[in-house]
């Protein structure tokens, strides 16, 4: 199979995470930043994925689709949540919506 | 030598008798005063009479010597050894009780006419009683404890006393002038207290006399002088002496009870008291009688420039206290002690007097504008021209037998100069005790005299005490005084004049025998000058003194030649007699400014700004905190998720960091 | 190794697409071929079961649904108009982490010894094309049901409070124009009128 290094998987996934972490702290739109909250997920899942592959274990499958399920309960209620906030918002920007503001 | 020593079985209930009544009586009238009314003065007055009957009752419990002490003794409270309190009725202490009860009973008396129609008829005679009670506190108390107990208590009465009035602003400054005065005093006796507990372990005056010969001599000349330090400021010697004249201020009868008879002799007595450790420290003695002599000296300076009849008692009183003060230092103590025995009798019957006259007059009490009393007030002359007598130290009258035993005490114990200066106060006493007998009493009346005539209100006297007068209302209204009035002043005639005869025949008078074992004697040499040769020339200066007066103030009978006179003498008069020798303007540059300067500087600066400050300055940071907490809620999301990550590499970094995941 | 070094940069590109584009939908676009890139990957790490779920779930479902999001929120407003930007200077940390980040990775990459042996394919060789191969649906399904069961239950029950917090969420009636006042008219108005019906 792939005689790739471990090494080089783990560098990926980090890319890709902060990545993900640039998204979420850059850009205002709320649901750009779930999506890069997705690019997180994904990334800890290619690294279980590898290093299940590193060592023959199949836990890395079973975590990583455990994984998969949680994203995906949380993308639904983030975005439901994103729905209410914002059905009747001027603009669609999650710096307006500072009401915590102490 | 008879100790007092302590522990003897001897119990005396009658004791706590003498000492409660006046106490009983304060009280039920403090607590029913408004529904007493009048009775308030025979109440009080009974109280102490009682109380006086029981002295003379104790006569002989007083002077026994049963079981090697003198005197009978009453314990009180018995809890540690050495610090047990009672009472003790000793010979001094007897005096003592003796006078306080009795002369203060005619004054109790005298004072139901005096402060008739007051306002505060109750008040006056709870607090006279109450002083009384705090005087017995002070001289029958057998150990130092109980003795620093009334010294407080009596000048907290001196201050309700003086400040009676107290709707009179000078009334109050004076009260409070005179118990700021004995504080300064009420911190050197308890020091000396103190280190009597601390080198003798006991506070009962048996056992401190008794070990007082281990002190080593710097400790007893500091006890001395500590103990001193209280006697000054009670009894007004230099350079505490300014809250005497005053207190004056406060009612007649009050300036004759306890700034003449008593409270101001407690000094003598803490001397004649502590005579085992005043007689163990020769340079003590010699403080004392030189304070002692100096002030009987200025005492009497200041009286010749004094128009208020009261004033110029005022200083006179200090100056015989000045007397005492002297022979109880020196080591004369049965002359001093007798002259306080004459001096209580003489100067009460001199107040009360003088009170007669201030009465009879509706208040006034400038002598400069009285004038040929004679025949306006007889009997209040006879009473004045007894205590003048007396005081004089004329041959015969009481004062003439005491004066003479202090004055040849000094040279005894080896002090020329104050037998010097004793004789020379002795002339100018005369001087002006008759100077203020001729003025008041002789000549013709000066009550509508305008005051700038006299002398008074001169614009060159402007700021000086006598210079704002504030007795020219109009409408004096005089009245005759009552009996009750009357009578105490003919009775103390009698021990004016007679007292001193108790202490006729030197070592044999019933005097000395009355004595016997109380004081410590030193053998001494013979004096230089025999007693009889002191008589003569105390009696001729005595005589000089009078002259003069007489010469000045008597001769000049009619009334415009004595305006004009007393006109001269007020605008002549020297500035440093005017401003008392600048004794309270010194005392006011050095104490007085300074402590209003310390606490302008706390008031004003270090109270708001450093700690007012300081407190804010806390409040401030917390504010501040408070404010840079707040800070980090934006309630933007971003920042939030910021701090999320940023925490999340803390962790990262400390794993990857500090050795990886455990 | 050239898949790897291919899906890798599809992969990075596409993310990086995903996170800079100017509108959601592009965003979308960008996040569904990062999907399928991955499931990719997945296949050459022998996770195929893994790789198709990742194309069901993510993509079919997860994708859809920020579609449906996006059409939600675009109507009747000018769609994804932004605000003033409240935090112009979050950009500076931002930018630290992740280029620091990065650089360690880098790093790491090149400088950190290879972690663990090489994948062996010999392991992988001895059960292929059995019907329990590694990465195939029988095995996971051994290991999900029986080694790791009580995960398993566990994220039953996430998805199960989830479900119930959407419907809470979003399956409340919006608030009545006009405050709760309005609203308590209109429902007691309701009742009347019910009453009224039931009377005739």
């Amino acid at each position: 199979m792939l005689d790739v290094a471990i090494t080089n998987y783990v560098a990926l996934s980090a890319t890709i995470f902060f990545i993900g972490v640039a998204g979420v702290l850059l850009r205002r739109n709320p649901l750009i930043m779930l999506m890069s909250i997705e690019l997180m997920w994904n990334a800890a899942n290619l690294l279980f994925l590898a290093f299940s592959r590193m060592w023959t274990n199949d836990a890395g499958h079973v975590f990583a689709f455990l994984v998969i399920t949680v994203a995906a309960a949380e993308a639904a209620i983030g975005l439901a949540i994103v729905v209410i906030v914002f059905r009747n918002a001027q603009n669609v920007d999650v710096d307006e919506v500072a009401s915590l503001r102490g | 030598m008879i100790h007092h020593v302590m522990g003897v079985d001897g119990t005396y209930p009658l004791l706590v008798a003498i000492w409660l009544l006046p106490l009983a009586g304060a009280i039920l009238c403090w607590a029913f005063g408004p529904r007493l009314g009048k009775l308030a003065g025979p109440l009080g007055s009974a109280a102490v009479g009682i109380a006086f009957v029981l002295t003379v009752l104790s006569w002989g419990a007083g002077t026994q010597t049963a079981g090697g002490a003198l005197g009978a003794h009453q314990s009180l409270i018995s809890w540690l050894p050495g610090f047990d309190l009672g009472l003790l009725l000793d010979p001094l202490s007897l005096l003592w009780t003796a006078i306080i009860c009795g002369v203060g009973f005619l004054i109790h008396v005298y004072s139901i006419g005096y402060m008739a129609g007051d306002r505060a008829f109750a008040r006056f005679f709870a607090y006279l009683n109450f002083f009384v009670f705090a005087m017995l506190t002070l001289v029958l108390s057998d150990n130092f404890v109980g003795l620093l107990v009334g010294w407080g208590l009596v000048g907290l009465a001196s201050y309700f006393l003086i400040g009676f009035w107290f709707e009179k602003p000078s009334a109050v400054a004076a009260a409070r002038k005179a118990f700021v005065l004995n504080v300064v005093g009420d911190v050197g006796i308890m020091f000396a207290v103190f280190a009597v507990a601390a080198l003798a372990g006991s506070v009962a005056f048996g056992d401190v006399f008794a070990k007082s010969g281990g002190f080593g001599t710097p400790a007893l000349l500091a006890i001395c002088v500590a103990l001193f330090i209280g006697a000054a400021a009670k009894s007004a010697q230099i350079p505490l002496h300014t809250w005497l004249p005053d207190a004056m201020e406060g009612p007649t009868p009050v300036s004759a009870l306890i700034h003449a008879a008593t409270m101001v002799t407690a000094g003598v007595y803490l001397i004649a008291r502590c005579a085992p450790l005043w007689s163990k420290s020769p340079d003590a003695q010699l403080l004392v009688g030189a304070i002692g002599g100096l002030t009987a000296l200025v005492g009497a300076i200041l009286g010749t420039a004094q128009w208020d009849i009261k004033r110029i008692l005022a200083y006179s009183t200090m100056s015989q206290i000045g007397y005492m003060i002297m022979g109880v230092g020196v080591g004369a103590y049965e002359g001093g002690v007798a002259h306080f025995f004459t001096h209580a009798f003489f100067k009460a019957q001199l107040f009360l007097g003088s009170g007669l006259v201030i009465h009879a007059l509706g208040d006034e009490q400038d002598v400069r504008k009285m004038g040929g009393l004679r025949k306006k007030l007889p009997f209040a002359f006879v009473a004045m021209v007894t205590g003048v007598l007396a005081i004089c130290g004329i041959p015969g009258f009481s004062g003439f037998f005491s004066k003479d035993r202090v004055i040849q005490g000094a040279l005894e114990h080896g002090h020329p100069w104050l037998y010097a200066v004793g004789i020379l106060t002795a002339g100018i006493t005369a001087y002006y005790m008759c100077r203020m007998l001729f003025v008041a009493f002789l000549g013709d009346y000066r009550g509508d005299v305008d005051p700038s005539d006299l002398g008074m209100r001169h614009p060159e006297l402007a700021g000086t005490p006598f210079a704002a007068d504030g007795h020219d209302e109009g409408g004096h209204h005089e009245h005759a005084p009552a009996w009750y009035m009357n009578v105490p002043v003919g009775l103390l005639v009698v021990p004016t004049v007679l007292a001193g005869w108790l202490m006729f025949g030197g070592e044999n008078s019933p005097w000395s025998r009355f004595f016997a074992g109380q004081f410590p004697h030193a053998t001494l040499p013979a004096a230089a000058i025999p007693e009889l040769a002191t008589t003569g020339i105390v009696l001729a200066v005595v005589l000089a003194g009078i002259a003069v007066a007489y010469a000045r103030y008597a001769t000049v009978t009619a009334t415009s030649g004595a305006v004009a006179r007393l006109r001269d003498e007020s605008i002549r008069m020297p500035a440093v007699l005017t401003n008392l020798f600048y004794f309270d303007a010194a005392i006011d540059l050095l104490f007085v400014r300074p402590a209003q300067l310390l606490g302008t500087i706390f008031g004003r600066l270090l109270d708001p700004h450093v700690i007012d400050g300081g407190v804010r300055d806390v409040a401030a940071a917390a504010r501040w905190l408070g404010a840079l907490a707040r800070s980090f809620q934006t309630g933007l999301l971003r920042a939030y998720a910021l701090f999320i990550v940023f925490g999340a590499l803390a962790f990262i970094a400390y794993y990857a960091l500090a050795g990886g995941a455990r | 190794m050239i898949a790897f070094v291919i899906l890798a940069v599809a992969l990075i590109a596409s993310a990086v697409w995903v996170v800079t584009a100017k509108k959601p939908v592009y965003s979308v676009i960008g996040l569904l071929a990062h999907f399928a890139a991955l499931a990719a990957t997945y296949i050459t790490l022998s996770a195929e079961f893994l790789g198709v779920v990742q194309i069901i779930v993510y993509s079919g479902a997860i994708l859809v649904l920020f579609v449906f999001v996006i059409a939600l929120l675009s109507s009747g407003i000018d769609p994804f108009k932004a605000g003033k930007d409240r935090m112009p200077k979050a950009a500076i940390p931002s930018a630290v982490i992740v280029l620091g980040s990065l650089g360690l990775s880098a790093y790491a990459l090149v400088k950190v010894p290879t972690v663990g042996p090489r994948p062996s394919v010999a392991a992988l060789a001895a059960r292929a094309g059995d019907a329990d191969a590694f990465g195939s649906v029988a095995d996971f399904g051994k290991a999900l049901f029986t080694v790791h069961l009580l995960p398993f239950e566990i994220t039953a029950l996430v998805l199960m409070v989830a479900v119930i917090g959407v419907i809470l969420l979003a399956g409340g009636e919006p608030p009545p124009a006009g405050g709760p006042k309005r609203a308590e008219r209109v429902r007691r108005e309701m009742r009347e009128a019910i009453v009224r019906a039931g009377d005739e």
